[in-house]
């Protein structure tokens, strides 16, 4: 590795985008935050007592317990944000290390999100236990599991929340710090996550295309979609007039090296070809087109995470900048 | 106050990257300047070289953000920043939470490692040939950081004005 040669001429050519968090961290976000967006969906789906048909499902025995599938659908956020996890860890240069993160909760926005994702993975999970095992002596009538489960669904906002608070902590990449872009993130949670559970449900059966429960999933997911686009004008608008750094990571994204991923991946994947299949599922009441809707909409998602993550420029330092103003000064002269 | 910092003087680098190696061997053992805590940034076109090591800030980002406190002030130690690499977990959150482009990620003992001064006797400083980095107590280099300042505006002034 040779010296570090910078570009003093700012143009979208040269810019330097931070290379520490790439493809690992941006699975991480886009599980955590699809995992997490889908519980809250499944479980206000299940306070509601939507009809569902849990008859479609087939049954499967485990240790000669016979699992009760009826809810699987609607609440298996935990294991997507359980396998989204170790991506954290796969990412870290010493893995095992990574209990020293959970020892110092208090130390950082790293150290808060293993506390965060354990307590949402662990109530999660054994809420999703609760619905598979049928054993009476678990009480899965009683009121009382509303408290596990409230806390769960704090959690889970917690949780699609964090991801973008993690980015917004380092403070020193102007298009991440941002309130906007926790809010982003877990607009981008809640419309992912619907989709999710509206494409497991229709896939396994237990909503069927036309039910009400599924109108009212998809009116939703529809408004999480359009509100996600708001948030996402509001946050890159705000970034580009925030600093010279965060107008070059608007730039950088949509129309620099990352124009691909902006426009096809999160643009077009994440918002058009959703609302416009969704549109034509519904005039032909076509399902097949609804689930790729939903593929779109999911890949979408994850391009929103890649392209925030590599369009993340540093702060300038003032020395830098009086480099450039001596190079222009030579350049002149 | 007994506080030291490192001070670079832009004007005096000739872009050798004697210090780079210098630091690779006391740190690491090996010739490897991609391993060596300081780094020189240039500008080639116009033959402008700034040697970057740790500012060892006041307010750290890279103190704040470091998930195992591995990331410290040793205020015994010329309250310098350290990483405590039996701590580091190299979640580089620290590379990305400092503005100065410091610390960086060793590929080989897969953590982040900074500037400590090599404790007390900075080898950058005794092996650069021009003096471009000194090491020199904080309270006299704000004086003579506000001169160089001052020296500098006045120069490109005068450029600017032709």
């Amino acid at each position: 590795m040779g010296t570090e040669s910078v570009q003093p001429i700012r143009s979208a050519k040269y810019f330097r985008p931070q290379q520490e968090w790439k493809e690992i961290i941006a699975i991480y976000l886009y599980l955590a935050g699809m995992g997490a967006g889908s519980f809250i969906i499944g479980i206000l789906v299940h306070w509601m007592g939507a009809e569902l048909n849990p008859l479609s499902i087939p049954f499967i025995e485990l240790f000669g317990v016979r699992l009760d599938l009826a809810k699987f659908p609607i609440l298996w956020g935990p294991i997507i944000v359980s396998i989204g996890a170790p991506f954290l860890i796969f990412d870290l240069g010493i893995k095992w290390r990574f209990m020293y993160a959970c020892l110092n909760p208090r130390t950082s926005w790293v150290a808060r999100g293993f506390i965060i994702l354990s307590i949402f993975i662990v109530l999660g999970l054994l809420i999703l236990a609760k619905s598979l095992f049928p054993f009476k002596w678990l009480y899965p009538e009683s009121g009382l599991w509303l408290i596990p489960e409230g806390i769960a669904f704090a959690f889970a906002f917690g949780t699609a929340l964090y991801t973008g608070i993690l980015l917004k902590a380092t403070k020193s990449v102007p298009l991440w710090n941002t309130h906007l872009l926790p809010l982003l993130f877990l607009a981008s949670a809640l419309s992912t996550g619907s989709m999710s559970i509206i494409l497991s449900t229709l896939g396994t059966g237990l909503l069927s295309y036309n039910s009400e429960g599924m109108k009212v999933l998809m009116i939703g997911e529809q408004i999480c979609v359009v509100l996600e686009g708001i948030v996402l004008y509001l946050f890159l608008s705000r970034r580009y007039r925030a600093s010279e750094q965060g107008k070059d990571s608007v730039r950088l994204l949509m129309t620099g090296k990352l124009r691909y991923v902006f426009w096809q991946g999160i643009i077009l994947l994440g918002f058009v070809f959703p609302i416009v299949l969704e549109w034509i599922s519904k005039y032909y009441h076509n399902s097949a087109l609804l689930f790729i809707a939903g593929l779109s909409l999911l890949t979408g998602g994850f391009f929103l995470r890649l392209g925030v993550l590599h369009a993340g420029i540093k702060d300038q330092i003032p020395m830098q900048r009086l480099m450039e103003i001596q190079y222009d000064m030579k350049r002149v002269h | 106050m007994d506080q030291k910092v490192l001070v670079v003087d832009q004007q005096k680098c000739t872009g050798c990257r004697q210090c780079e190696l210098v630091c690779s061997v006391y740190h690491t053992g090996a010739s490897n300047p991609s391993r060596s805590r300081v780094r020189v940034v240039k500008w080639e076109q116009v033959g402008i070289y700034l040697p970057m090591t740790c500012n060892h800030c006041e307010k750290a980002f890279c103190v704040e953000v470091c998930p195992t406190k591995a990331c410290h002030r040793e205020p015994e130690k010329e309250n310098r920043v350290v990483i405590d690499r039996n701590l580091c977990i190299g979640c580089r959150t620290c590379i990305i939470a400092c503005p100065f482009g410091q610390p960086f990620f060793d590929a080989q003992e897969r953590v982040t490692v900074k500037c400590d001064y090599c404790d007390g006797d900075p080898q950058c400083v005794a092996f650069c040939n021009v003096k471009a980095i000194s090491f020199v107590d904080a309270d006299r280099v704000q004086m003579a950081k506000k001169r160089e300042a001052a020296n500098k505006l006045a120069d490109l002034l005068k450029q600017a004005r032709g």
